[in-house]
């Protein structure tokens, strides 16, 4: 599977994990028809360099703007600020509801889960997704 | 007394799949009891086995969190809307 992602959410994404250094950045992507559509900054409230949490309100908000738009959620980003692009074992418990319920589907199917590391001095964003198991592939894509 | 209760997508499947609809209580740990009738097993889900909130699940009274008000005890009324959604969390 090839993604096809326009560059410009690739550099957003960047430019905020930056911006939020020393703590983990957070956010979201919406899609219409499959493709991106919007991309939205999300207040970590656990404003930590080791973990983030997404702030609820603005959760919900997102949520709303998507009932409203007819847009669907397409991707839940974050940054690791000094470890390697891929879903740590607490961002894939955390990807289940109740957390580390692994027997049953993840809270979204269908989404994938970018990983900015800032580790390097170039960054790396990689894209993955989370199905039950947990099973955790890494998805190719093509930033256009 | 009318209380408006909105599920996360993710969620919803604790309710039936509906993601907003009327319950009744005056508080939010009334407002669950009277959900566990509506859709048994619900409590299980929301509450960890100290009978407290999950820590990763989040619930508000209107854009109030309710950690930050009285927890399970936060007095609920006509017309308000207690929403329920997952925290979206990881790290590493």
């Amino acid at each position: 599977m090839l993604l096809k992602i326009p560059i410009e959410y690739k550099n957003f994404i960047i430019n905020h994990a930056k911006n939020d250094v020393p703590n983990e950045a957070c956010g979201i992507i919406h899609c219409l028809d499959g493709k991106p559509s919007n991309i939205y900054k999300v207040t970590n409230v656990a404003d930590s360099p080791y973990r983030y949490e997404m702030d609820g309100i603005e959760q919900l908000n997102l949520e709303k703007k998507r009932e409203m738009s007819g847009e669907q959620l397409f991707a839940i980003y974050h940054s690791h600020v000094a470890t390697e692009a891929k879903p740590s074992p607490t961002d894939v418990r955390m990807a289940f509801f109740p957390p580390g319920n692994f027997d049953a589907e993840p809270m979204f199917d269908n989404i994938f889960y970018i990983l900015v590391s800032l580790e390097n001095e170039i960054p790396d964003v990689k894209f993955y997704s989370i199905k039950k198991g947990p099973e955790v592939l890494e998805i190719d894509v093509n930033f256009e | 007394m009318s209380i408006k209760v909105r599920m996360a997508a993710v969620i919803q499947k604790l309710t039936n799949n509906q993601k907003e609809f009327d319950s009744e209580g005056s508080s939010v740990n009334e407002l669950i009891s009277n959900l566990e009738k509506q859709f048994p097993g619900f409590k299980a889900q929301i509450l960890a086995e100290d009978n407290q909130v999950h820590q990763f699940l989040n619930i508000y009274v209107n854009d109030e969190d309710i950690r930050f008000i009285a927890n399970l005890d936060t007095e609920i009324k006509d017309g308000d809307t207690v929403s329920f959604l997952p925290a979206l969390a990881g790290g590493n």
